[in-house]
């Protein structure tokens, strides 16, 4: 039992545990030492992986049970990532570590993962960049990921301190070229590592095949065709190889300004209407070339309005919606709120948690997007109209929205397959600068701005109030959002198409003989042991039963929920002349004459919108069909799983959805064995065996945090901090205790 | 959706109580048809109700839209759906407001719909039929519109006679003990494991407190004439009882604050000291009101609160979250669920007797008292279980309700109980498998504080509703003569209360009430930690500790008397909180005294979540009055899998008649659910 001397002096050290995962104190680093150096964790290099730098007796805290623990261990540097090697094994033989990371563990931080670095020179607290003048006691990472990690440099040499800072300063900051990317020291080392995984059916839209697949799969072969005109990036480097545009636009259009200024179809939906998108023109100041443009633009407009096309309505991104800007400073404000150093700091946000948050109108971004997509599939959906999205680069908000709009409308988006494959039509295809938007390269600040975060983040409302209607989890989406910083995958790493193409030597024949091989990030399993993929699958989610197979989209597969807002002859006249006057601003729009609001603020816009929204929302939902969110005050809510997650003060044991999913899958599993049973008893076959998770079959509680709740408390919370415990220090009461103490233990 | 396929009314406060069931006024120009619908609406009327005014309608909002009759009586505004019994009506609360959509003025025009906006956040609408009957969609709007107008001035429930038209006098069994015979009380305490304590008889007659229960438990060694000596030194007479026991020793106490103009003498003082120590070594005071809301607060935010969530309301969307913390509901919320947790671990870490104190003793130390059971006792989260807990806690402890829910139009208005609601529902929302009951049982309950069929929420004290159901028609010492006899064979009907689901709710909606999502495995009976030795110890306490400001201070005595100056007249406002920056946050060790060793929450203790992000917005409750939010929650996925799993179950079973059911046929009737288990 505790000795007297120990609770008077100390306020009650805890009895090392085993492993040393203890309590440190500066007094004890000595007897500590002799333990360090016995156990190591070797490290785990990847293919093509060099070690840089590296430190040892780094002191690494962890940040629980508002106490202060510390873990020796080693500090690594190498090309792909900052590692820290320390004896934490105690701490993950449970069920969690079953969703572990095969490429990334529990304390590597991808090099591109590293958000902003911070020194704590006596005790204060500075962001590290460049030449150091002095060695910080302290090392901060903040990651994208929202993970924080403390280092103590205290018991470190000096030489390794400077050796390690700024290694990780130089590599994590100092700007990069392209093809210094570990992406393809990887793919050369691991050139014959390339296990494709069979299952993995994500379209890549990357041969007109697929182009054509997608136009029959949308039914919109009808009227749109896809083109090889940019084959070898010969018309313009922004657009694909292959792309789908109006069926009489003659080639020689597309040429004429590298592909700007023409509609590209993006999806078709089931009453004919397309969704389009178009990059603006550049602007001129010469008013002959503006001329050229105008009459481009109506030659353009003439195609495309002519029968069997619809009218097309126009929404301007670049003027009259979000600006990028507004979505970085957001996101940089919002983010504050999760990267937090100490439970102290929490505690102080926590009081004004929801002014925090709105005052970083990221919620309200979101609201803006979803809002936006809304009324875009109303146009299509009850309007019958072709929608234009126009943008300057068109690979942006463009993607953004395209996306949201397809998994609104669109049930097969909402499936996995249907997901990655949309991912890769809109955003890699669709070019949207992944390279500059998470500022991989370091190369400039301001380019960096989380569009794909957002736009997952909306995917996350939506699976949230519809949870059935997704088959993928929210488990997922955090994933997906964390490998955007994992460097071994080429789907975001690169501006586009064209940049990957060139420099993975498929054009150029200097280099190699056989172009690199890279890993996408759809093939699950380089990250995830199948057990792990589990998670990633929506249980609840039911497909839709497949009563014939060739005829996805037909006439039978309308939305069941569909136009309860007929366009009468009455209200769809004066739109015919509404369209003619909007192709006019249209044009002035293009040309740079910026007219804002005039077809947003249009009254009649605003009632059809309401009317579409409230009339969906007022019928029982059909989770195959068209799929709107929420967007009221109260719906937007903070996608807790990937801003939460590492907080460990955030955590519920036993609670959170978590908690009965267990049950779920268990009832799930009893609903299929029956309806098994029923299959034999009509002597037809083709049930499921589904297999639930058994991740969640353990007995244990499982945290809210699950599964990302690697930070596990050991000992109880902590709930009453004693101050006046130590102003009690009277030997006697202390020794009538102990025996109390003893008593209870034996019984 | 659950909550829109049925009925509604709402409550209006009575002008005057009349019990003459057969005054119902019945307009001589009714066609056959509405005639024979008047008198059927009228066998649904309550004893002393009458229907001022009635008019068909349809109700909108609600998907599907219902058509059926809206009718105003001198209680209520109900809305009756064609084809629906009488006893699917759900009563509500008073009005908060009503307005008139289309029409500029009630009064003026006749009326194409009518929004009435409840107390209880739910929202009527109702369009009238157009083709003759307009005047009576007139009527009824300005009965309603007159109504809510001599309601809002202050007025009492008290005459409402309570005797239930159409119950059958067949003598029946409460659902859940209703804790007014010492034989409920002792059943209780056995099933506790208290076995130092005992029921006291001494308020048998109401004498030592109105406000107190007749029976409740004091330390097995005081005496009865000690019991009374020592509450007379406590506000109101509230001495020390005992709430709970902990299996694991532990005892929760709860009472008043001290009486400090009494001048207690010695002997006194030992008896109220070994009541509050209840035969533990350790004694923790906890000082209720410290960082919790004042009632004052309480009644604020939730006005605030009401605003917000009003369809028109002016906070526009992007401004939601700010408007939404600038009501300071959720803190609140927090705040309570922060000392809860705080208090469970107390309990439940050590032998020892915890003690909350608050001046009255009828508000939050009714509300933490409940919370940290739900907490550590898994049998409190059953449906029988919390019944019981909210009875004992609140009804029997003598919460006034009628005062706090603002029905008798005093100033004291607080909805304390509608805020401990919501701490369960936040409980139920982070441990969505820990507990028996669903968010719907909360709602019906949260509704059900106002309706004025059954006197558990109509009174503020056990003694008035003691009185109104005619219990002591043997204590005539103590009768009141200005009330009435109640006639004697309605006594029986008297003993309904709110916990008599069926006579509000059907019984599809009774089956909802449970959550499919429980998982009683979770909590087996081995959560249980070991029995301690409990310290009955003779002599005075070797430890007193007072809980406040999140931190243990040490108290030199526990009664303010003995030595002046004393800690707790003081008041513990004044103690600093402990100013935990984060420099010291790194030397400081947190967490228990060590000599209280490292000791293992068990199992079985829920510890929630109080941070910002976690505390949430009772939507299903506050926002039901903007349909536009309600309609989209997704129904409950697991209730779903349950109907499907019990439909298979039934397709199998027809076929095969042989297999047995086995455990896949839980079958799932409200009667069990509801009734008692032993």
């Amino acid at each position: 039992m505790l000795g007297k001397g120990v609770v008077g002096g100390g306020g009650g050290t805890k009895a090392p545990k085993p492993s040393f995962v203890s309590y440190v104190r500066p007094e004890e680093i000595h007897t500590n030492e002799k333990e360090v150096t016995e156990k190591e964790v070797t490290l785990h290099l990847l293919p093509g992986e060099q070690l840089l730098c590296e430190a040892s007796t780094v002191l690494k805290y962890v940040q629980e049970d508002s106490c202060q623990r510390g873990i020796y261990g080693k500090l690594v540097c190498t090309d792909f990532k900052i590692a820290f090697l320390g004896d934490d094994e105690s701490a993950l033989d449970n069920d969690e570590t079953q969703f572990k990371n095969k490429v990334i563990g529990e304390n590597d931080i991808t090099l591109h993962c590293v958000d902003q670095i911070y020194g704590v020179f006596d005790e204060k607290k500075k962001p590290l960049f460049g030449q150091l003048k002095k060695y910080p006691e302290k090392l901060i990472i903040h990651c994208k990921d929202l993970r924080v990690f403390h280092f103590g440099l205290r018991y470190t040499k000096e030489e390794e301190v400077k050796r390690i800072v700024s290694g990780i300063i130089h590599h994590t900051q100092a700007p990069k070229l392209l093809k210094r990317l570990f992406l393809f020291s990887y793919a050369t080392a691991a050139q014959n590592n390339t296990a494709t995984d069979p299952k993995n059916h994500t379209v890549m839209f990357d041969t007109l095949k697929d182009w054509c697949w997608e136009l029959e799969r949308t039914k919109g072969n009808v009227k749109y065709k896809a083109v090889s005109v940019n084959e070898g990036y010969k018309v313009s480097d922004r657009l694909p190889a292959y792309f789908v545009v109006p069926t009489p636009l003659p080639e020689e259009d597309v040429r004429c300004f590298q592909g700007r200024g023409i509609p590209i179809w993006c999806w078709s939906c089931h009453n004919g209407c397309a969704l389009l998108k178009m990059s603006a023109l550049p602007k001129e100041q010469d008013d002959g070339l503006l001329q050229i443009q105008k009459s481009f633009l109506d030659g353009i407009y003439k195609t495309v309005h002519r029968p069997p096309y619809e009218i097309v309505k126009t929404e301007d991104l670049s003027s009259n919606f979000l600006s990028l800007q507004d979505i970085q400073t957001a996101y940089s404000k919002f983010k504050q709120l999760f990267l937090i150093d100490n439970s102290t700091e929490f505690w102080d946000t926590d009081i004004k948690w929801f002014s925090l948050l709105e005052s970083s109108s990221w919620l309200d971004i979101i609201r803006r997007c979803l809002k936006k997509a809304i009324e875009i599939t109303e146009c299509l959906e009850a309007q019958n109209m072709n929608v234009l999205l126009l943008e300057e680069n068109a690979s942006d908000l463009c993607c953004l929205l395209s996306s949201l709009v397809q998994v609104m409308m669109d049930p097969h988006c909402r499936t996995r397959v249907g997901f990655q494959s949309l991912v890769q039509k809109e955003w890699i295809m669709g070019g949207h600068c992944f390279l500059d938007r998470c500022n991989h390269l370091r190369q400039s600040d301001k380019e960096e701005v989380p569009v794909f975060l957002l736009f997952l983040d909306c995917v996350w409302q939506l699976a949230h109030q519809h949870p059935p209607a997704f088959d993928f989890t929210e488990t997922y989406l955090t994933v997906l959002s964390d490998s955007l910083y994992i460097p071994i995958f080429s789907t975001f790493f690169f501006n586009s198409p064209h940049q990957k193409d060139t420099n993975m030597g498929r054009e150029s024949q200097d280099t190699q003989s056989k172009p690199l091989n890279l890993l996408t990030v759809w093939d699950w399993s380089v990250q995830f042991e199948p057990k792990a993929q589990m998670l990633l699958k929506n249980p609840l989610y039911v497909e839709k039963p497949k009563l014939d197979k060739g005829q996805r989209k037909g006439t039978r597969f309308k939305h069941q929920r569909q136009l309860s807002l007929p366009l009468t002859q009455s209200k769809s006249s004066p739109k015919r002349g509404f369209f003619r006057e909007e192709t006019d601003h249209l044009i002035k729009n293009l040309l740079g004459k910026r007219i804002s609001k005039l077809i947003n603020s249009s009254d009649e816009l605003q009632d059809n919108f309401r009317e579409f929204y409230e009339s969906w929302h007022s019928k029982p939902t059909d989770y195959h069909g068209l799929l709107l969110p929420h967007i009221e005050g109260p719906e937007i809510k903070v996608w807790a799983q990937r801003y939460l997650r590492w907080i460990p003060e955030a955590q519920i044991l036993g609670g959170g959805r978590v908690a009965t999913m267990s049950k779920l899958l268990e009832m799930m599993e009893e609903v299929e064995h029956l309806q098994e049973k029923i299959d034999e008893r009509h002597h037809s076959q083709g049930a499921l065996p589904a297999e639930a998770p058994s991740l969640l079959r353990s007995s244990a509680r499982l945290s809210s945090l699950f599964p990302f709740a690697l930070l596990q408390r050991h000992s109880s919370k902590p709930v009453l901090p004693t101050s006046g415990w130590k102003a009690l220090g009277d030997e006697e009461d202390l020794a009538k205790r102990e025996d109390e103490f003893v008593d209870l233990g034996d019984v | 959706m659950w909550w829109g396929g049925r009925g509604q009314s709402f409550n209006i406060a009575p002008q005057k109580a009349e019990p003459d069931v057969g005054s119902v006024r019945r307009t001589g120009t009714l066609e056959p048809r509405s005639c024979q619908l008047g008198s059927h609406l009228a066998s649904g009327c309550l004893p002393g109700e009458q229907i001022l005014a009635w008019a068909p309608g349809v109700r909108k909002g609600l998907e599907p839209e219902l058509s059926g009759t809206l009718i105003c009586t001198n209680l209520r505004v109900t809305f009756q759906p064609c084809g629906w019994q009488r006893r699917t009506l759900i009563h509500v609360s008073g009005l908060s407001r009503v307005q008139l959509l289309r029409p500029g003025s009630p009064l003026k025009f006749i009326p194409e719909e009518i929004l009435i906006h409840g107390r209880d956040f739910r929202l009527l609408r109702v369009a009238f039929e157009a083709g003759g009957l307009e005047p009576q969609a007139f009527q009824v709007t300005s009965a309603i519109v007159q109504a809510r107008a001599q309601s809002s001035q202050a007025q009492q429930y008290a005459g409402i006679s309570l005797s239930k038209a159409g119950q059958s006098s067949g003598s029946r069994k409460p659902p859940i003990p209703l804790l007014e015979t010492s034989e409920d009380w002792e059943t209780e305490r056995k099933k506790q494991g208290a076995r130092g304590w005992r029921v006291s008889t001494v308020n048998e007659r109401f004498d030592v407190a109105t406000s107190l229960p007749r029976y409740f438990w004091v330390p097995k060694r005081t005496l009865d004439s000690e019991v009374r000596r020592a509450f007379g030194h406590f506000h109101q007479g509230r001495g020390p009882r005992l709430s709970w026991h902990h299996p694991g020793g532990s005892d929760l106490l709860r009472c008043g604050g001290f009486y400090t103009a009494s001048d207690p003498n010695k002997e006194h003082i030992r008896a109220v000291e070994s009541m509050l120590q209840a035969g533990h070594s350790d004694v923790v005071l906890v000082d209720t009101a410290d960082e919790l809301p004042s009632l004052t607060d309480v009644q604020l935010a939730h006005l605030k609160l009401r605003a917000l969530c009003l369809p028109d309301s002016s906070a526009a969307e992007e401004k939601w979250l700010s408007a939404l913390e600038g009501t300071r509901w959720l803190d609140y919320v927090r705040s309570c669920l922060r000392k809860a947790s705080d208090i469970s671990v107390l309990v439940t870490s050590r032998v020892r007797s915890v003690v909350l104190q608050e001046r009255g003793d009828r508000d939050f130390n009714g509300l933490l008292s409940s919370l940290v059971q739900l907490l550590s006792a898994p049998e409190a989260r059953t449906l029988l279980g919390f019944q019981s807990l909210v009875q004992r806690e609140w009804v029997a402890a003598g919460h006034p309700f009628l005062t706090r829910l603002g029905v008798t139009g005093a100033s004291e208005e607080a909805p304390v109980f509608l805020l401990f609601l919501d701490c369960v529902w936040q409980l139920l929302h982070q441990f969505p498998a820990e507990f028996e009951f669903s968010e719907f049982f909360l709602l019906a309950l949260h509704d059900s504080a106002r309706v004025p069929d059954t006197l558990t929420f109509l009174r503020d004290t056990p003694w008035e509703r003691g009185k109104q159901s005619g219990q002591f028609n043997s204590y005539t010492q103590i009768y009141t003569p200005g009330y009435s006899q109640p006639p004697a064979g309605n006594s029986v009907n008297l003993q309904l209360s709110v916990w008599d689901w069926d006579l509000r709710y059907s019984s599809e909606q009774i089956l909802q009430f449970h959550n499919p999502g429980y998982d009683p495995e979770h909590c087996p009976d081995s959560w249980l930690p070991r029995q301690q030795p409990s310290f009955m110890v003779p002599g005075p306490p070797s430890s007193v500790w007072l809980f406040s400001r999140g931190a243990l201070t040490p108290l030199n005595q526990l009664c303010p008397w003995r030595d002046s100056p004393s800690v707790l007249a003081v008041s513990s406002r004044w103690l600093p909180r402990p100013a935990i920056s984060s420099e010291s946050l790194a030397d400081q060790e947190w967490g228990l005294p060590s000599h209280w060793g490292a000791c293992p929450l068990p199992p079985g203790l829920l510890l929630p979540g109080y941070l910002g992000p976690q505390i949430r917005l009772w939507r299903r409750c506050y926002l039901r009055g903007r349909p536009e939010v309600q309609k989209g929650l997704s129904a409950p996925t697991i209730s779903g899998l349950q109907d499907e799993l019990s439909h298979l179950q039934e397709l199998l079973r027809r076929w095969t008649p042989r297999v047995s059911p086995e455990d896949h046929s839980k079958k799932r009737d409200p009667n069990t659910i509801l009734s008692q288990s032993h």
